[in-house]
Order: structure tokens, then sequence, then C-alpha cells
């Protein structure tokens, strides 16, 4: 294979829009997203992996977008905070969030959504453990993390089919 | 101010926040986020080493790289920086004194571009010896961090930098005679401490836009906690006046205390001077963050207690050395605010503290939620502990009969009233949520060893003031809109607590509209918002609520004079309610809030008012300087009280602990928003077993940081906070505060770590002295086999 | 910030190692530690060879006859998923979920981890005790290492330039009972201050021990076979073992924890280990 330059050109589906761009190589998902697309709602809190703060949905998986090169999602469907909301309406788990007071400066919190509802898609009954297992990997400073877990129990109890959001 | 009707329709309710949906969905504004036209990034070089002469800075490489529009270093700059001593440069200049220290900038294009360019950037180094324990800086010959220290500026009247030493503020509290208590005392008992130094860890670490535009004036963007505080620090810094000055600060994203005073917006301006005016952008990586920008200080406390059998603390003689790092920022405030706070919430008839703040060759120590009052309550609340042992009390009887209560005299000289808050009842709440019935005996403990998991109980008592000027003011203005609607306009920065939820309960409240009419426009803006001295202290809700109370009732005043005109009747028989201003005999004569608004216009076009604007302000009333010999002086806005009772378990063979249960309880004197002061508590004790358990900064005896990132800095994640968290509050109202109300925010952090080791005594018949409580630190104290472990 | 490189995304085996031939060119599965040693400064390859692409690298086969491979780009996530492998070697699935955190798991590999070869690799231990072996491709066409041939130092593999590993293969399907044990500062995410893997069979007196982040390379306790037949006594065996880790490690201090404190957790799980993995019937 020649090694032409260091662009790539990608094609990649966020929040259910298909863009095609060409970026560095060295561009990871949350650059393009925040730097190219302007969805400012998936943060860098540490550019390693260990924070969560950049944690968004890629295929159907929770991913951290710190390390994932925008080469990398090509081809992917990509969904971030901004793409929660349907019609104008807060997801069930947003709703709850603010409920619970699963939020405080709110910084760590697209992250802590976007890996909650990935956990509420591919499980219809998590127990408390399997809740917190789905958090673990998202920092947050503020609220000592009891009401964000009190925000997903509450989805999960409230039977809300709506709550799967794709 | 304090309203003793309990018929509230907002206060005391659990109102939800209303900044959720911008932050659930992603649309709030992190400083973090912002891109301003033409804007350019910068990236910095920074020391490796704790203490070093710099030799030279070559630049030209960098220079030349293609996107760069700018290179500074700490040469060409000649401004000093500081809260309350004029310390700091804003590039190293001369001297780097600790690694991780900025010596030079770059601003560019991209991020990128800036930081390849850093990387060309050869600085020659001849590194020195540094001072790296504050101990060991307060010795004769020490390596002075500050040879200067005697020309610079500082505060006058309230600190006292010693010129030719290390110590740029030191505290005193002298209060009886403690010579005298010793002598009375049937026990004398010496204990120390120690914390080192730790980190917010705010999720959206510090971050900064500046631009110099023409004409002299300037515009910051900026994740900090005060708006006005970052304008003054810069005016006084560069000579710009003020009013040239505008700060804006959109949402932050965790601040506790860390972004209180101005830290990046200095070098960015001075990047953006002169690369044309652009505007530029400097963001911390998370490791710039712990390793350049500020920490909390580290601490060791002596303690020699003197306590009659019957259990009365007779005299108490306190040293606290306070670990400042390279500079002073805010740490002369915390070695002053923890001398005042530092005997605990206990009637000490003799007491004598020495408060040395201490500068050493490491990254300096900032204010950090407690501002120095958790790490002076590790050493107060294990010492407790330790003298009722001594006397053969159970430690909660022995608070019992030492803490303060109406009728008691703090140690500067401060008379408690009925309307101070009730630590005993903190106490007794906690201590019966965990089922406090003493300590184990050694039978006890041994029998539990043998299963390889021993538990254990403990409590600890905390109290805090504000730490703040005694003239700290703030002012809130109320603009009415045409449909009825309200903005609420501050510039205290809600970047969590939630204190613009409560501000917003209070004016419905007293303007008697529904809570969603009120608006409070997120952004604070020192061109738009009034002054706010700083988001700080715990005193948002109690300034700013106070604050609020009154700006409102001038908008009822100004409602009320324009439609007595209308109404052609006395003012005084007017009432306010659901919107409308109505005659109290004649309800159905009445004019609607918006009818007034901008004006009242007849119907024949005669137009009277105006727009309605109300005013409200709020000022520390009766606060006096502390006395430098004996800091007798009335510092505390308010006191807040708390306690915490703690329930672990400890595995024997590891030293790993499981908090079982902790239960909280403070006098916050009225709940305005219980969700509000759950949240604060929830978070505030998890933050704070951050600090017992498992946080702390690792220097190399070069001085040169270990830990700076997430892989081993480590803070809790959701699986590590306890099974169960209780909160309990007491109300005793505070006369002067918004409905009775206090501050709460710091206060949970606060004295968990004391509760912490109270508890591992009480499972282990082990004292541990040094922070943090890790796992490894407890197995060594129990291999050890002895009943204290220093290590 | 990670540097600029070229991006590469083969179709073919064949172009893959044809683009892993150029110097400084490093092949791209997960990301999770490469992405961040390169943002940290501490790796610049000029290249980075994306072998997502290459879908027979996603390979997850369990035969109770043949045994099991994992393939290069089989996230840990799916390994923790895949139920037979939950049922029959738990101690991968053990080890895989101990690492990291959930969405780290979506994108790290088994393969990734031991290239990374940290001496607390996480997957490294149970590899050891289950005795397996690396396949590797290379132009010439494929070789095979076992597990502790491939790991030969810290950070280092016996990996050449040009050459990609393909799969780890669990040739013979162990049978005992077996476990995996992390001592973390943390609940949360956290790198192991020691960890390590442990395999008893009561039919063939077979106990296989190994343990992580205690040398350059993990450790594995050999010739402990015939001391389990022997035993009598599950805490006897549990305390000899202990003695004979003890002097097979030679931990050190770092940041994370003291020489000691390992020396001791070692004594203190291994015992943990063997009375989790032979007791009972």
């Amino acid at each position: 294979m020649k090694r032409e330059n260091n662009s790539v050109k990608i094609t990649v589906t966020v929040n259910g829009i298909e863009y095609r761009e060409t970026v560095p190589a060295h561009t990871t998902l949350l650059q393009f997203l925040r730097e190219k697309l302007l969805l400012t709602g998936t943060k860098e809190g540490c550019g390693i992996g260990e924070c969560g703060a950049c944690t968004v949905i890629m295929n159907g998986k929770s991913v951290a977008s710190c390390l994932v090169l925008a080469a990398e999602a090509d081809g992917a469907r990509v969904r971030t905070v901004e793409g929660e909301m349907r019609d104008g309406e807060l997801s069930v788990l947003q709703k709850a969030f603010i409920e619970h007071g699963a939020t405080q400066c709110g910084f760590c919190t697209p992250g802590m959504i976007m890996s909650a509802q990935e956990l509420l898609e591919r499980n219809s009954n998590p127990s408390r453990e399997e809740v917190v297992e789905a958090i673990a990997g998202n920092l947050c400073r503020c609220t000592g993390y009891e009401p964000i877990v009190e925000a997903i129990e509450a989805v999960i109890t409230s039977k809300d089919s709506s709550r799967r959001n794709t | 101010m304090a309203e003793t009707n309990d018929s509230y329709t907002y206060i005391g309710k659990s109102v939800t926040r209303r900044d959720g949906v911008e932050k659930v969905t992603g649309a709030a504004l992190f400083t973090h986020d912002l891109v301003v036209q033409g804007m350019l990034y910068a990236k910095t070089v920074r020391s490796p080493y704790a203490y070093a002469r710099i030799k030279s800075i070559d630049t030209r490489e960098a220079e030349k790289w293609p996107g760069v529009r700018a290179v500074v270093t700490g040469k060409e700059l000649s401004y000093k920086v500081g809260l309350y001593v004029l310390d700091k440069d804003i590039l190293a200049k001369d001297y780097a004194r600790y690694q991780g220290e900025a010596v030079a900038a770059v601003a560019a294009d991209s991020e990128l571009a800036a930081e390849q360019a850093c990387e060309k950037i050869r600085v020659e180094w001849e590194p020195l010896q540094p001072v790296l324990d504050p101990k060991e800086a307060l010795k004769e010959n020490a390596p002075r961090v500050h040879p200067d220290l005697e020309h610079y500026g500082y505060m006058k009247g309230v600190f006292f930098p010693k010129p030719g030493t290390n110590i740029p503020h030191q505290q005193k509290i002298r209060k009886g005679d403690v010579g005298k208590g010793f002598r009375q005392a049937d026990a004398v008992v010496e204990t120390r401490f120690y914390n080192p130094p730790v980190q917010h860890v705010p999720i959206e670490t510090h971050v900064s836009i500046a631009q110099a535009l023409p004409g002299g004036k300037v515009q910051i963007w900026t994740s900090a906690q005060s708006p006005y505080t970052v304008r003054n620090l810069f005016s006084v810094c560069f000579g710009i006046p003020h009013q040239n000055i505008r700060v804006k600060v959109p949402y932050v994203g965790g601040g506790f205390g860390g972004k209180a005073g101005i830290h990046l917006e200095p070098l960015c301006y001075v990047l953006s001077r002169k690369a044309g005016g652009r505007p530029v952008k400097l963001t911390m990586t998370r490791e710039e963050e712990f390793n350049t920008m500020p920490s909390r200080q580290g601490l060791y406390s002596e303690f020699k207690t003197g306590a009659t059998k019957d259990g009365k603390i007779v005299a108490l003689q306190v040293g606290y050395y306070w670990d400042a790092g390279a500079y002073a920022d805010y740490g002369v405030n915390i070695g002053r605010a923890a001398a005042y706070a530092g005997a605990g919430p206990y009637e000490v008839p003799n007491c004598s503290i020495d408060s040395y703040v201490v500068y050493t060759n490491k990254v300096f120590g900032t204010a950090y939620r407690g501002f120095g009052h958790l790490e002076v309550l590790w050493g107060i609340e294990r010492n407790m502990d330790i003298v009722a042992r001594t006397i053969g009390l159970d430690p909660v009887e022995f608070r019992m009969r030492n803490v303060l209560r109406p009728g008691s005299v703090t140690i500067t000289g401060e008379r408690i009233t009925e309307h101070h808050g009730r630590v005993d009842k903190c106490l007794q709440a906690v201590a019966k949520e965990i089922g406090w019935k003493g300590y184990k005996t050694e039978q006890q403990r041994e029998q539990e060893k043998r299963s390889g998991k021993v538990r254990g109980k403990g409590t600890a008592l905390l109290h805090k003031a504000p730490a703040m000027p005694t003239f700290t003011s703030t002012g809130v203005v109320l603009k009415f809109n045409e449909n009825g609607t309200v903005d609420l306009m501050t510039s205290l920065v809600d970047y969590g607590q939630g204190t613009y939820t409560t501000l917003a309960q209070i004016a419905a409240e007293e303007l008697k509209i529904p809570l969603e009419k009120i608006n409070i426009p997120w952004d604070s803006d020192t061109s738009f918002t009034p002054y706010d001295w700083q988001t700080v202290a715990s005193k948002g809700a109690f300034m700013s609520g106070n604050a609020t109370i009154m700006a409102a009732r001038d908008c009822l005043r100004q409602l009320k004079e324009t439609a007595s005109q209308v109404l052609r009747c006395p003012v005084e028989e007017l009432e306010c309610g659901s919107e409308r201003v109505f005659l109290r005999h004649q309800p159905d004569t009445a004019i609607q809030y918006k009818d007034l608004a901008y004006g009242y216009v007849y119907p024949n076009g005669n137009a009277i008012g105006g727009p309605v604007i109300g005013r409200g302000l709020y000022i520390a009333q009766g606060l006096t300087n502390l006395d430098p010999e004996t800091g007798q002086g009335l510092p505390a806005l308010d006191w807040t009280y708390g306690a915490h009772g703690m329930e672990i378990e400890v595995d024997t063979e590891t030293g790993n602990v499981e908090v079982l249960k902790i239960a909280s309880s403070f006098d916050v004197g009225k709940v305005l928003n219980e969700a509000l002061v759950r949240g604060q508590i929830i978070g505030g004790v998890v933050q704070g077993l951050g600090s017992a358990m498992t946080e702390e900064f690792r220097f190399s005896r070069e001085g040169k940081l270990e830990n700076p990132g997430l892989v081993d800095y480590k803070i809790l994640s959701a699986k590590d906070i306890p099974r169960k968290m209780t909160q309990h509050v007491v109300e005793t109202p505070q006369t002067d505060g918004p409905y009775g109300a206090r501050g709460v925010a710091e206060h949970p952090m606060i004295s968990v770590p004391s509760a912490l080791g109270n508890a591992l005594y009480d499972a282990l018949g082990i004292d541990y002295f040094r922070l943090p409580l890790n796992a490894e630190r407890i197995y060594f104290g129990i291999r050890s086999g002895k009943k204290e472990h220093h290590g | 910030m990670i540097k600029p490189f070229f991006y590469l995304k083969p179709r073919t085996l064949e172009e893959a190692l044809d683009a892993l031939q150029a110097d400084g060119a490093r092949a791209l599965a997960g990301g999770t530690d490469l992405l961040v040693e390169m943002r940290n400064g501490e790796r610049r390859p000029e290249t980075l060879v994306d072998i997502k692409g290459l879908k027979d690298l996603e390979e997850l086969t369990f035969d109770p006859q043949k045994g099991a491979t994992i393939g290069a780009g089989v996230s840990l996530n799916v390994l923790i998923d895949n139920a037979q492998v939950r049922k029959h070697l738990p101690v991968l699935s053990e080890a895989a979920f101990s690492i990291a955190t959930y969405q780290l798991r979506n994108r790290a590999t088994l393969v990734g981890n031991i290239c990374n070869a940290s001496p607390a690799a996480d997957m490294a231990p149970a590899l050891y005790i289950l005795g397996g072996e690396v396949v590797i491709a290379n132009a010439e066409g494929q070789r095979r290492l076992p597990i502790h041939d491939f790991l030969t130092g810290v950070k280092q593999t016996a990996l050449k330039q040009g050459e990609l590993v393909l799969r780890v293969e669990i040739p013979r399907l162990a049978k005992g009972k077996m476990a995996f044990l992390k001592k973390q500062r943390i609940k949360g995410h956290d790198l192991a201050l020691i960890n390590m893997a442990g395999l008893a069979d009561r039919q063939t007196g077979a106990l296989r021990i190994c343990i992580g982040a205690c040398a350059v390379t993990p450790v594995l306790l050999s010739d402990l076979g015939s001391l389990y037949k022997d035993a009598k006594d599950v805490e006897k065996l549990a305390e000899r073992v202990a003695e004979l880790s003890g002097s097979a490690i030679s931990p050190i201090d770092d940041v994370r924890c003291s020489k000691e404190y390992r020396e001791d957790m070692v004594r203190v799980f291994v015992k943990r280990l063997v009375r989790q993995i032979c007791s009972g019937g």
C-alpha cells in the first residue's frame, strides 16, 4: 500500500446525518465532533480514556471518543448527546437526570447520559451493579454518583418502552 | 431578614434545577467549548525542575513554526499577580519555582501547531536545590523561594509576610493563658498529623480566552468562579482601568475553589497583545491541571491538649505548618481562616494557635472546598478522639462536654447565641444513625479479626464560616419583562451547586409570582451582571439570597408606587400577590404586574412609572479584622456546624476499607431546597472520601510530581461510593440569613477523613496520623502490630 | 495531542504485512494503549496500520476438542459476552472484566493487551496458566510462540517489524477450577498493583499459578503439581504456594505502591487463589 498523504476521507453518520469530510489522520473522533461538526456537547476531560466525558455511542456501543480516530469512524453511525432528544422532547433518561438531580455542573453529563443510554438499550433490566458498572468509566466530581444511579434506576423501573431511543 | 412563616410556596421545596435541559442536551456552553472569531490556541513550556534558574530561552525556531502568531517568555513581562501577596509572575521570570511552572508560551492557529512549536523552544536551566517541606523551609538556612518577599505588595493589615523568610503569612490566636491551662489539666496529650497536597480535579480543566482589544480594552471568557475578582486582579496586575476589562463566565464545569482566583487569563492576554489582538485560548490538559494549576496545600498540624478528668478542655496549643507551594495565592488566607477556626467547634478557655503559611518549591496551593478546614479538622477531630481515650471518656461524650453552645465564647472572642447552629444536635443525629455505643473492646476486636474483616464506627464534627473580607458584598438586580416575567441578574456563578435555582425560588416567593416566571440568564458578565465578590465560601445562598429578597421588595415598592397612582389610593393599602397589585380591602381592584412592568399607560395615552428594575444588595455586617497578635475579632458571617458518623469494614489482610455507611448532619438554619442540599451533601461527602482514602500528590525527591494524571491520581468512581449515605439537617434559624438559612456548600467534605480515621481506631485499635488512609497505609499499620502508625 | 502520522486500512492480510514492513509502522486495533502513548509522546509511529478491516481477525472460536481462538480484533467486551468462554475459560472473562471501563472494553482487545506488554497486563497471567499461544503472521507465513516466549520485557515482545499477531490460541481446554484476582487502589478503573491467575485440576493434580505486575514479565510458578497431589490440607497448600511465590517474584517500588506491599499482597492473594481453586469437589 502506498502512503499518500496523512489525510483521510471519511463518511460518518452522526445523529442521523451523514457527513463526508477529509480530515488529518491524527484527528480523533472527539476532535472531529467538536471542532469540525461543532457538536460541543461531548467533552474532553483527560484525553486518555480515563474520565468518560468524551463517551459517545458508535455502532451501538459506548466508546471513549478521545481514543477513537475519526478515520476509524469511517462508515460508522455515531450518536452524541445532541441527538438524544426526539421531536423536541427530552428522552426518558434526560428527564430522569433532571428530576433526580443527576447533574450539577453538567460537564460529565453528556458522557454519562450516553453510557447510561447504551446500557438501557442493551439490557432491559439491569441490576444496580450493572448500572454502576456501565457508568464506572464516567467520572463525576460534583454529584457523588448516587443521584445519577437513582435517575437511571428510575428509568428502569418506569417500564416506559419509549426509553429505547433508537 | 428571616421569615418565621412556614407556609411558603417555594422555600423549602425540592424544585428541580433550572439548568437541567441545557446540561442534559449538551447545549450548555462551557469555556471549554467556546470559539471566538479569529481565535488562536496557546500551549506552554513548563519547568522540569522544582527550582531552577532560567539561563536562557531560545524561541527562534518556535517563532518560525508555521501557524505561530506569538511567543512570550517571562523576560518580556514585568507584572506581578496575586490575591493577597503580589508574588507571582505571569510566566516564570529568571527562576522557575515549581516543577510544572510555565516559563514560555506560544499562540498559534491550531493547538497542534502551538504544541509542536513549544517542542522547539530550548530552555537552558541551572537546576538549584529546592526546598520541598514546609518544616525544612522554616529552618534558619533554608533556601528562599522568594528572596524578594520584602519588596512585594500585599494586603496590609490582614496579612503579614515575614521579610527574610519563606513565610508569606503567620496567623496567631491567643486566648487566655495556655500555660495556666496546662497546669490545671489532669492530662496533657500531644499529637501530630499530616495531610498531603491534593487536587480539585474539576472535570472541566482550567481554560480561558482573552483578547486585547484596540483602545486598551480587554475581553475575557473564562471558566472561573469570580468574574469580578478576575477583573480586579487583572486591573491591579496590568494597570488597566476596571471599566475597560470585560469578563464573561459561561457554564463552568466544576470549580471547588480551584477556579476562584485568577489563573490563565493574564497569560492569554499577553499572548493576544503580542498576536496583534487576536483572541487566545489556553486549555489546560489534564496533566497540566495537576502539574501547573494549583492544588490544596499540604499541612502539618501539631496539638498539645490539656483536659480535666471530667472531660473539659482547659488548654489547647496548636501549630499549623502549611505547605503553600511556590506562591501565596489563597494560601495565606487559608492559613488565616483555618487558624481562627483552628480549635474546632469547641469552647476552649485557653488557646494558642500559630499558623504558618510556608513557601516551598511545589505547585502552589489555592482555595479548595473547605478552605483549610478539612486539613485542620483532620488533626483536630482525630485529636479529640485521642484525648477522649486518654482521659477515659467516650469520644462522643467528650465532644458533647466541650461543644460550643449558646453562651460559649470562641477562640477569637465571638459569643455564640441562640441563633447560631447546634453542633451538638448534629453530633447526636449521626451518632444515633450509626448506632454509636462506644468503642469496641480489645477482645471484640480480636474476635472479629479472626474472620479477616473487622468493623468500626467513628464520628467527627466540623464547622466553617465563610473566609472572606470583612467588606464582602454582593448585588442582585431583578428586571421585569413586558410579559410579567423577571430576569434575575447576578455575578454569583452557579457551577453545579444549584444556587440559581435557590435564588429563583426566593425571588418567586417574594414577588409572589410563579417560579417559572423567574428567568436567570446563565452567563455572568461584568458588563451586565452586578457585582458579586466571589462564588466561594458557602455564602452564595446567604448573601445573594438576602440581596434577592431586597431586590424583590424594591420591585414590589416600585410596582405599588405606580399602582397607587393608577388606583388612586395610598401605597399602604396595596398588597401584592398572584402577579398583581391589588387593594387590600377590595381585591378585585388590581393591576397586573405586566401592565406596570415597563410603565403604566392610561387609556388616553398618558404614561407613568417606567421599567421596573429592583436593586438588592448585601454587605457583610459587623465583621472585623483579626488582631495581629491575638487573632481576636469577628471574622465570621455565619457558622455552619455539622457532623459525620461513619461505619466501615476493614479487610485486615489487605487494608481495604469498605465504607458501609456515612451519616451526615448539618445545621443549615433553613432548608431552602431539600434536593439541592442533599446534592451538596452527597457530592461533598464523596469528594471528602477521595481526600480520605485515595488522593495525594506524590513527589519525587527532586520535587517532581509523579502522578499528574488520572492513571495514578485516583478519584472515586461510581463503584467506590459508600453502601449507604444518609443526610440529616437541623434547622436553628440564622437570624440574618434568607428565611433563616445558612450555607452548606463546602461543609459536607470537611471532617470526612477524620471520621474515617476515628472509625479505623474503633475497628483496629490503631491510630493513623497521615492521609490518605489507603489500603497500603492501613495494612502496614496492622502489620506493625503497634497502636500508632505514623507512616 | 496526537502528532501527525499516515493512516492505512488494509483490506487483506498481505496488504497489512506489507504496510507493517515500513520503519515506524504499528498495528492499530483498539487503540486504547497505543493512542494514549501517542498523545503522551511516548511513541511516535509514522504509520498506523488499522487492522480492523481484516474481518478474519474478529473471530472468536470455541471448540471443546480443539480449544479456543481469540482473534486480534476481538474486543474485551465481545470476549466477556461469549457464554462458552465464560463457562469453560472463566479466568479469561474475569481477567477481561477487570480491565479499564465498559466503554474502553468495547475497543480494547486481548491481543492488544499482550502486545502492549505492560508487566501488569491483566490478560497475561490467564494465558500463562492456560498455555496460550500467540499466532503471528509475517511475509514468510506464520509462526507461533507460547505466551511466555512472546512477552520478553517491559513493554517488549518478540514481535518483529513487519509481523502481525493474528490471534491467541488456547490449544487445549483446561479442566478444573480457575480464577483471576487483581489488587487495585480503587474499585473503579485502575491498573493492577498485582494480579494473578490460577488453575487447579483435581483429577490430574495440575496446579498452575501465574503472577503479574511483580517482575518485568509475568511469573509462572512451576512445579506445583506434586504439591497439590500430596496436599492434605488446602490451608497448608496455600501457605506453601505463597512461600514459593515469594521467592519467585521481584516486585518494585513505584508510584502506585511499595515493593513491600506487593510482596505481602502476593502472599495474601496467592493464598486466596489457592483456597478458591483447590477446595471443594
